[in-house]
């Protein structure tokens, strides 16, 4: 196997351009190293921890500007991202270990496109971006389509995530992240929902809401006709009923050693009308009647 | 191809070379013949190799060897001072934490940093400390009175 520190982003797509198929990334190394000890080590290990520009959570222009390289313990402890993007926050401490967050980045989180993977939802609903370099330029990709599919993503082989641009929601938008495990830390998540919801001046209607269901299909989702179903209406027992029975059916849950399908509906189910009354009652001040 | 790593392991500087795929886990026990950091799931997921990287814990089984070069690595054959045990150490005995003892060296090194970051845990912060770390002994009440005791003497 061949290895390689490159000390820029340009030296790291020249070797991903050279590499191909061959090359791997690893950064904190917390997948990569399982798959290397467990399957097969790639014919050359491409390790961009030593690109400096690649670290570091900033605010800048409404939004909150996190590297890829930056850890999920520096995530859970930054004082920003915990008062700004409560959703990203909450699922941060939820991650895995703290010998696991004290190492993986949420750039491995994400380009490991696992449909579980625990900060994918929350950057749904918070409509965030990717920044991509590939060797003919930069783009900005919505998460809403950077997912392909298990382990797929559009960085492809020879892109690299480079920063996670984030959009600062409105002071009055509240978030929860929930999750369902066995065991509390390490597990994978047999369903994670992010519910962020964002009433209207007069507190009494719901002006926005999204919705992520993360293990419950190939890629992480959004459930666009629950949030339709509860946008401009005041939150009532029966209409956060109804929108968990539809979030449900809007979920595409495959049986696996986990859980089954039918099991994953029913959190789906528990954890959407969970996530509403939690937002609710943190944006308005009042219980869901 | 093989990778050179300069280091610091308990305060000694260590130069060694390894295979460019090797964990820190297999540089600290096969390379180094250091077998205190304990080999279990190798995936991550029991904190057997907890180790402190520069301040934190770490898994030592999912982290580059590689990633050692220029780094400050405390592991438990760094914690006693001679004969003399660390408190943490010395607290396990005392309460009786150690069954099987597979589990014990991680456990020990997570408590260290727990203690290194923080001089009078809460219940909350002990729990989270060692929720990377699998008993399968299950003697889990004992781990905690033993970290109480520890933290009440340092």
């Amino acid at each position: 196997m061949e290895y390689f520190e490159p000390k820029s982003i340009g030296d790291a797509l020249s070797l991903l351009s050279k590499h191909g198929t061959e090359a791997k990334v690893i950064a904190g190394g917390t997948d990569v190293m399982v798959d290397i000890k467990f399957k097969e080590e790639p014919g050359c290990l491409v390790n961009i921890k030593k690109i400096p520009s690649l670290a570091g959570i900033s605010e800048s222009g409404g939004a909150l500007r996190i590297g890829a390289l930056t850890t999920i313990r520096e995530i859970e402890t930054n004082a920003l991202v915990r008062e700004k993007l409560p959703v990203l926050w909450d699922a941060s401490r939820q991650f895995a270990s703290l010998q696991v967050r004290n190492t993986a980045t949420i750039g491995g989180n994400i380009c490991r496109a696992s449909p579980s993977g625990e900060t994918l939802t929350p950057l749904l609903v918070l409509e965030a971006n990717a920044v991509l370099a590939f060797s003919d330029g930069e783009r900005s990709e919505p998460f809403l389509s950077f997912f392909q599919g298990p382990g797929k993503c559009a960085a492809g082989v020879k892109g690299l995530l480079t920063e996670i641009e984030i959009p600062i929601p409105p002071a009055s938008s509240k978030g929860v992240y929930l999750k369902h495990a066995v065991r509390g830390a390490m597990d994978i998540a047999m369903v994670g929902v992010a519910v962020m919801l964002t009433p209207d001046a007069g507190k009494s209607n719901v002006q926005d809401v999204r919705i992520g269901l993360g293990a419950v299909g190939p890629t992480p989702l959004r459930a666009p006709k629950t949030e339709a179903l509860l946008k401009g209406k005041p939150l009532t027992a029966a209409l956060v009923k109804e929108a968990g029975a539809l979030a449900a059916s809007e979920a595409s849950p495959i049986t696996d050693q986990r859980s089954s399908a039918e099991n994953r509906r029913w959190i789906v189910e528990a954890l959407t009308r969970r996530g509403l009354e939690q937002t609710w009652k943190a944006a308005t001040g009042k219980e869901v009647a | 191809m093989s990778v050179m790593i300069n280091t610091t392991i308990n305060g000694q500087a260590v130069s060694a070379s390894c295979e460019a795929s090797t964990s820190l886990l297999e540089f600290l026990r096969d390379t180094l013949e250091m077998k205190g950091s304990k080999l279990c799931c190798n995936t991550g997921e029991c904190g057997a190799c907890t180790v402190i990287y520069n301040g934190k814990p770490i898994n030592a089984c999912v982290t580059l060897a590689a990633d050692a070069n220029g780094a400050k690595i405390t592991t438990i054959e760094g914690l006693a001072d001679g004969d003399k045990l660390h408190p943490v150490q010395q607290a396990f005995i005392d309460t009786g934490a150690v069954q099987c003892g597979y589990c014990t060296p991680g456990y020990i090194m997570s408590v260290k940093a727990l203690l290194d970051r923080t001089k009078k845990p809460t219940q909350a912060d002990i729990e989270e400390a060692v929720s990377g770390n699998i008993c399968r002994c299950t003697g889990y009440n004992k781990i905690v009175d033993a970290i109480h005791l520890a933290a009440s003497k340092l």
